[in-house]
């Protein structure tokens, strides 16, 4: 009988990290880790802090205190150094609206590109990953439906095929045709381009759908962090919905 | 891949194709300056005013060496000079009517001929105008010159008269005008300067002023290109990716400089235009003072002018943040240029006290006036250096918004 070793690697890793925004303490010592390969999802409501920890390893935004690991580089020192290696979509990030559907994915492959040649490769598994036909990526941004355009915003994010690929609430205003579509993009290619994503949403059932594992976030703190299914039991509940609703607690607060 | 060239790559075709605001960057000065044109020179002549000629005196004299002479003869005169330069005009014997309307009234009172006949007494003529009429000042201008002339021919008459009297030869120009003035224009170095070469320092003075028009669509385009992309929240993504902040500065800084090359182009046309009236007008062939080098020098400080506008205003668009604080902060700009532009039209930078010139020079449009200025003088060393001050301000400008960028700031401030 031999013995297995599984090699964990952290892609991220948060450590008592604190932020504060003149009065407000956003952040009141959060910390988990998200490992290489794994969908990570971030719930919690609005005003939680979701979006700050986002930013915060999006290099964004410098915390105040504890410690942040991207890919092994501790930021914010080595910001420019995982720059490089992210992708992030924003939350309600919208396309450049004069440009095409191609363009706005030739524009972010140009960034992340060091040729011409490698830009065009990238947009082109950009404008696959999104779906959409050559006429629809031909017209302008602005003429695009909203889910069309988080289509490629999404896409313009995982054809980078960066290590981390973070998302900030990927699908919130979407109806259910446009938000199941941007799941099975992000389930898709997450597997296929071997991206490790870190994401936040609302919908639990998204969450349920799409994570491996999840991090509650109430109130600048961590409630919880483990599998859908081991939340779902640590709680008592029946659902993720319910086991959120347990463990944040009054949720008119 | 040069990070520069992806920014320039997507501003450049998100600014082609807005080509509303493309069209106004490029009419703006194309109507505004042939508009001033007409205003101060077509419209002036457009405007109708009354002149009212009264002759209370209705008499004549004899005035030896010239004959016979009535008041008549004085209000035909001013009447034939006023008709020329384009007013209307009504002669009244006797009086005033209370019913006319008029915007300048010449009265000739009763014993004016008497009293120019004689050599003790003075003759009066009455002017009344109407009050805020530049035309009716003009016309004011127009009676004292055929005034004036009228007084000549009086007095010669009466010197020669005498000179006959005291049998004294006399040369009547001379006693009337015993001092001539000799005038000669120098350049700063005391070398004469043809009266072409002064027509060119005016047309400079007026060059230098044509750059108002231009800094302002490149200072809109700048401010929206920046904090528009936080309003339209595209600004995140774009942070967030590889791409040095030098890189995004100098590719919207560079597009937004192009922007003014368009508006710049437009101004020298503009310009063209605006000259254009007064040469069909006046017959002076404008175009001929206009020499290559001065329309080179004029596009140059036509896109400095623009590129220091730009890199004054990043600075503070990068720290303000909001669509309205930047807002306010191109207004106040632009307001900066327009206070140097236009007082190019009326103030010698170099003949101001020390410590004002040298205030003066700190503000980078300053060299921009004076690049044109030297040309015209011929002074081509001084008109580099004041260039080179002018791009040595703007680069560091630059380089200090650079340094100020954040993150943070942008993605949290209000817009």
């Amino acid at each position: 009988m031999g013995l297995d070793i599984i090699m964990v690697t952290h892609v991220v890793e948060l450590r008592n990290v604190k932020k504060r925004f003149g009065k407000v303490e956003a952040l009141r010592g959060i910390s988990f880790e998200v490992f290489e390969g794994e969908i990570f999802g971030l719930i919690g409501p609005n005003g939680a802090g979701k979006t700050t920890t986002l930013r915060i390893i999006a290099t964004l935004v410098k915390h105040d205190e504890g410690m942040v690991k991207v890919l092994g580089y501790e930021l914010p020192k080595f910001r420019n150094e995982v720059r490089g290696k992210i992708a992030y979509l924003p939350e309600d990030s919208r396309l450049y609206g004069r440009l095409n559907g191609w363009e706005n994915l030739l524009y972010f492959a140009m960034i992340y590109s060091e040729s011409k040649e490698e830009a065009i490769k990238m947009a082109r598994l950009g404008a696959e990953i999104s779906g959409l036909s050559w006429s629809d990526l031909m017209r302008r941004a602005s003429e695009y439906s909203r889910g069309m355009a988080r289509r490629i915003a999404v896409a313009r994010t995982l054809m980078t095929k960066a290590p981390l690929v973070i998302l900030d609430e990927p699908t919130t205003g979407l109806d259910v045709f446009s938000s199941y579509a941007i799941r099975q993009i992000i389930k898709r290619y997450a597997r296929e381009l071997k991206v490790t994503i870190i994401l936040s949403s609302h919908n639990m059932l998204e969450i349920q759908d799409l994570c491996d594992r999840v991090a509650l976030i109430n109130k600048g703190r961590i409630v919880a962090v483990g599998t859908p299914n081991e939340i779902i039991v640590k709680a008592k509940a029946s659902n993720l919905e319910e086991a959120f609703i347990r463990l944040v607690g009054d949720v008119s607060e | 891949m040069n990070k520069v060239y992806p920014v320039i790559w997507k501003e450049l075709r998100d600014m082609l194709r807005d080509i509303r605001t493309l069209t106004l960057i490029a009419s703006l000065p194309l109507i505004i300056m042939p508009l001033m044109g007409l205003s101060t020179v077509y419209m002036q002549q457009l405007q109708v005013s009354n002149v009212v000629v009264v002759d209370e005196d209705l008499s004549s004299i004899n005035m030896p060496g010239l004959g016979n002479i009535s008041s008549h003869d004085l209000v035909t005169k001013l009447r034939e000079l006023l008709i020329l330069n384009g007013f209307n005009v009504t002669i009244y014997n006797g009086s005033l009517p209370d019913s006319v309307t008029y915007d300048l009234v010449v009265k000739i009172p009763k014993g004016f001929m008497h009293n120019i006949s004689t050599f003790t007494l003075k003759a009066y003529i009455v002017i009344t105008k109407v009050l805020g009429s530049p035309k009716a000042d003009f016309a004011e201008t127009v009676v004292n010159y055929a005034l004036s002339d009228f007084s000549k021919l009086i007095t010669k008459a009466k010197i020669k008269y005498l000179s006959t009297l005291a049998n004294v030869s006399v040369n009547v120009d001379v006693v009337l005008e015993p001092i001539s003035i000799i005038s000669t224009v120098v350049k700063p170095t005391g070398a004469p300067a043809t009266p072409e070469e002064e027509f060119r320092v005016n047309l400079a003075r007026l060059m230098a002023f044509s750059l108002i028009f231009v800094t302002t669509p490149s200072i809109a385009y700048i401010n929206d290109s920046i904090v528009g992309e936080k309003e339209r929240k595209t600004i995140e993504a774009l942070l967030a990716t590889p791409i040095p902040r030098y890189s995004i500065i100098v590719g919207k800084v560079f597009t937004a400089s192009i922007i003014g090359l368009i508006a710049g182009l437009s101004d020298a046309i503009s310009l063209l235009l605006f000259f254009t009236l007064p040469s069909l007008v006046y017959g002076v062939n404008v175009f001929a003072y206009m020499t290559p080098e001065l329309i080179a020098v004029h596009v140059i400080a036509v896109y400095l002018s623009i590129f220091t506008s730009l890199a004054i205003i990043t600075p503070i668009i990068i720290r303000s943040g909001s669509y309205r604080a930047s807002h306010v902060a191109s207004l106040t700009v632009m307001s900066l240029a327009s206070i140097v532009f236009f007082m190019a039209l009326y103030t010698d930078i170099d003949k101001l006290v020390e410590s004002i010139r040298y205030l003066l020079y700190l503000i980078p449009y300053t060299h921009a006036v004076l690049m044109i200025k030297n040309v015209v003088l011929g002074y081509i060393a001084n008109t580099i250096t004041h260039g080179l001050i002018i791009a040595l301000i703007s680069l560091s400008l630059i380089a200090l918004a650079i340094k100020l960028f954040s993150d943070e700031r942008i993605i949290y401030s209000k817009t």
